[in-house]
């Protein structure tokens, strides 16, 4: 399975992974922008919160991205 | 031709920029430390190792164990600092240097393994042989697998952002040599904070979860319930505040209704 159909077949894992990641941070950032302007003195507490939760979820979107170049064959571990 | 000589030399190039970072850690150690700690007025360098170290030892206080502290804070320093060296180091216009050693898969699959072998080794320290196995088997017998994909996401997490960085630049400089490859060094600053960040923040929670036994958990829930109590019957005591109140609100409810 060569050419054409790889490469059509290796936008699937990161489109994916890309826009349900993006609609989960939608949440975060929200809350996290309500919470700094209801109470701005806890403002870098809850950005550090809101980098952390952030990471975690975008840990998942890399591993689809991984996945997608693994199938490009543009990296070998 | 070029091209053929970098993918031929780009392990030892890993291994030499992995010295690197090392003796860069060891010079910020020295310089951070070079005079004397205890007395005087401290100078800018001591306030840096300072205020790095002070970050640090106050994740290890939090952990809860007061002998976990001198264990544990030099370990998560460690991790954060080599992290962030490594991926700073993507950023020099120099030649060779210019390829931080996070970019390749080996170096952050190091990384995690250390880390989850050393959460299982400072699980053994703290609670002994026989606690460190419970730990892995005991709510749930598969919890071993838990340990791997902690090793996984780990370092994934951390080869995906500064490599998939690292591969974006060299792709976009074979293409446009000046311009766009600054707009993306400056925007690959902000993950080289952030997954050191992360990377030690998540190691912090681990340890924190295999040093914790479940009866301490316990003891500590059993004195918040007391102190709870407590409070709660320190209020009962006092008057109740809002005596005239209801009074005045039927009073401007019945002058408001023929208006």
């Amino acid at each position: 399975m060569n050419g054409v159909l790889l490469a059509l077949i290796t936008t699937i894992p990161i489109g994916i992974g890309a826009t349900v990641s993006a609609l989960s941070m939608r949440r975060i950032s929200v809350s996290a922008i309500e919470g700094m302007t209801r109470q701005p003195e806890i403002a870098a507490q809850l950005f550090t919160a809101m980098l952390i939760g952030m990471a975690l979820i975008e840990a998942l979107c890399i591993y689809s991205l991984v996945v997608a170049l693994m199938l490009a064959g543009n990296i070998k571990m | 031709m070029e091209e053929n000589a970098v993918i031929h030399y780009m392990p030892y190039i890993v291994i030499f920029n992995f010295v690197v970072v090392a003796a860069l850690l060891v010079v910020f150690g020295k310089i951070t430390t070079s005079r004397e700690l205890t007395s005087g007025v401290p100078g800018s360098r001591q306030n840096v190792g300072e205020f790095v170290l002070d970050f640090f030892v106050g994740k290890a206080r939090e952990i809860g164990d007061v002998k976990a502290v001198t264990v544990v804070a030099p370990f998560l320093a460690t991790c954060f600092l080599f992290i962030l060296f490594s991926n700073l180091l993507g950023m020099l216009p120099l030649p060779v240097l210019n390829n931080p050693p996070t970019a390749f898969y080996s170096v952050p699959l190091g990384l995690a393994l250390c880390a989850v072998a050393g959460t299982m080794i400072i699980s053994g320290v703290f609670n002994g042989l026989a606690g460190a196995i419970k730990h892995l088997v005991w709510p749930n017998p598969l919890q071993f697998i838990a340990e791997i994909t902690d090793v996984l996401s780990l370092s994934l997490r951390l080869f995906g952002n500064i490599g998939g960085e690292h591969m974006t630049l060299v792709l976009v400089m074979t293409a446009v040599p000046i311009g766009i490859p600054l707009i993306l060094h400056v925007l690959g600053l902000i993950p080289a904070f952030v997954q050191a960040l992360v990377f030690t923040l998540l190691t912090t929670s681990f340890i924190a979860g295999a040093v914790h036994h479940e009866h301490e958990e316990e003891e500590e829930h059993h004195e918040r319930l007391a102190e709870d109590k407590e409070a709660a019957k320190s209020e009962i005591e006092r008057p109740p505040v809002f005596e005239g109140e209801p009074a005045t609100g039927i009073q401007s409810a019945g002058q408001a209704s023929p208006g």
